[in-house]
C-alpha cells in the first residue's frame, strides 16, 4: 500500500512537471509565431513595395516556377538530428546549399528579372528570417507534442492505479 | 545559418496565398524534382477544397518533405485531414497570412494542448 502511495506520489510529481514545462513550451511558441508573422509582415511589405515599382503583374505567382519548368533544387533545406530534449524525435535546422555545390541550386529572384528593384532583396532576406523562426517554432511544437504524449501516458497510468 | 557541404537536407512545402508562397520560395525553398512535382501550392480563392486535401496528402506521403509551412486560414478549410496526421515528421507549422494575423485558439496542436488542461482531466 506504501509502495502504491509512493508510486502515485511520484507520478503525480512527474506530471506536475510536464504540466508546468507544456505551459512553457505553449508560451513560447506563441512567442515565436508573432516574430514570424512579424517577419513574413516586413517581407510583404517590401513585395509591395516591389509590386509598385515594376508593376502588379511582375511580383505575382506568374513568376513562380510551374510543372513545366526545368527542375531546380532548393537553395535552403532542412537537415535533421535527434535531439534528447525531444524524448528521440528529431530536432530540424536550416542548411543553405550554394551553387557551387550543387549546379541545379539558383537564386529565386532571378525569376523576377535581372535589374530587380532592392526592395526584392529586403523581401528575401526577411523571409529567410522568417524561415529560421518557423523551424524554432516547429522544434517547440515537437517538444510540446512529446510532452502532452508524455501526460497523456502518465494520466492513464495514474488511472490505472486507482481502478486497482 | 549552417552551412553544409554534402546535401542531403531535405525540403520545405508551402501551402499558402500568393504573397506567402511568392516570399518563402524568394527565400529559397522552392524545387522542382525530377517527376516535375513542386514542393508549393498557391492557393486563391478559386481554389477547390478537395484539390487542397490532396495537395496536402502528397505532402505528407513524399519522403524528401520534412516540414509543410500552411497559412492559418487554409489550414482551417482542410482542419480534419491536419487532425489525422499525427506523424512527427512531415512536421506541420500553421503560420499566419497578410489578411489573418496569427490566432493561438485555432492551432491544432495549442487546442489539443488546450483539451489536456480540462478541470476533469487533470483529476
Amino acid at each position: 500500500m506504501v509502495e502504491i502511495a509512493e508510486d502515485l506520489d511520484r507520478i503525480c510529481t512527474t506530471l506536475d512537471k510536464l504540466t508546468l514545462d507544456s505551459l512553457s513550451l505553449i508560451e513560447e511558441e506563441i512567442q515565436l509565431k508573432l516574430i514570424l508573422e512579424n517577419s513574413m509582415c516586413e517581407g510583404e511589405t517590401h513585395l509591395a513595395k516591389a509590386r509598385y515599382i515594376m508593376g502588379h503583374k511582375n511580383v505575382s505567382a506568374l513568376q513562380l516556377p510551374t510543372e513545366n519548368s526545368p527542375e531546380f533544387s532548393a537553395s535552403i533545406q532542412t537537415l535533421s538530428n535527434e535531439d534528447e530534449k525531444l524524448y528521440g524525435q528529431k530536432s530540424f535546422e536550416i542548411c543553405s546549399i550554394k551553387k557551387d555545390e550543387d549546379k541545379s541550386v539558383h537564386d529565386p529572384i532571378k525569376w523576377f528579372g535581372i535589374l530587380v528593384p532592392q526592395n526584392l532583396n529586403y523581401a528575401q532576406n526577411m523571409f529567410k528570417q522568417a524561415l529560421q523562426w518557423a523551424i524554432q517554432a516547429i522544434n517547440v511544437q515537437t517538444q510540446l507534442r512529446e510532452t502532452l504524449i508524455a501526460i497523456g501516458q502518465l494520466k492513464k497510468v495514474k488511472a490505472n492505479m486507482f481502478v486497482k | 545559418m549552417a552551412l553544409h557541404s554534402a546535401h542531403k537536407g531535405k525540403l520545405i512545402s508551402v501551402i499558402g496565398d500568393e504573397d506567402t508562397c511568392v516570399g518563402f520560395l524568394l527565400g529559397g525553398v522552392g524545387e522542382i524534382n525530377k517527376n516535375r512535382q513542386p514542393n508549393f501550392m498557391v492557393v486563391d480563392k478559386n481554389t477547390a477544397v478537395s484539390e487542397i486535401e490532396d495537395c496536402f496528402k502528397r505532402f505528407i506521403k513524399r519522403d524528401d518533405v520534412d516540414i509543410i509551412l500552411i497559412n492559418q486560414n487554409i489550414a482551417e478549410i482542410i482542419r480534419h485531414v491536419i487532425d489525422n496526421h499525427n506523424a512527427p515528421v512531415p512536421a506541420v507549422l500553421e503560420i499566419p497570412s497578410k489578411d489573418h494575423p496569427y490566432d493561438a485558439s485555432k492551432d491544432s496542436i495549442l487546442r489539443r494542448a488546450k483539451g489536456m488542461f480540462n478541470p476533469d482531466e487533470m483529476l
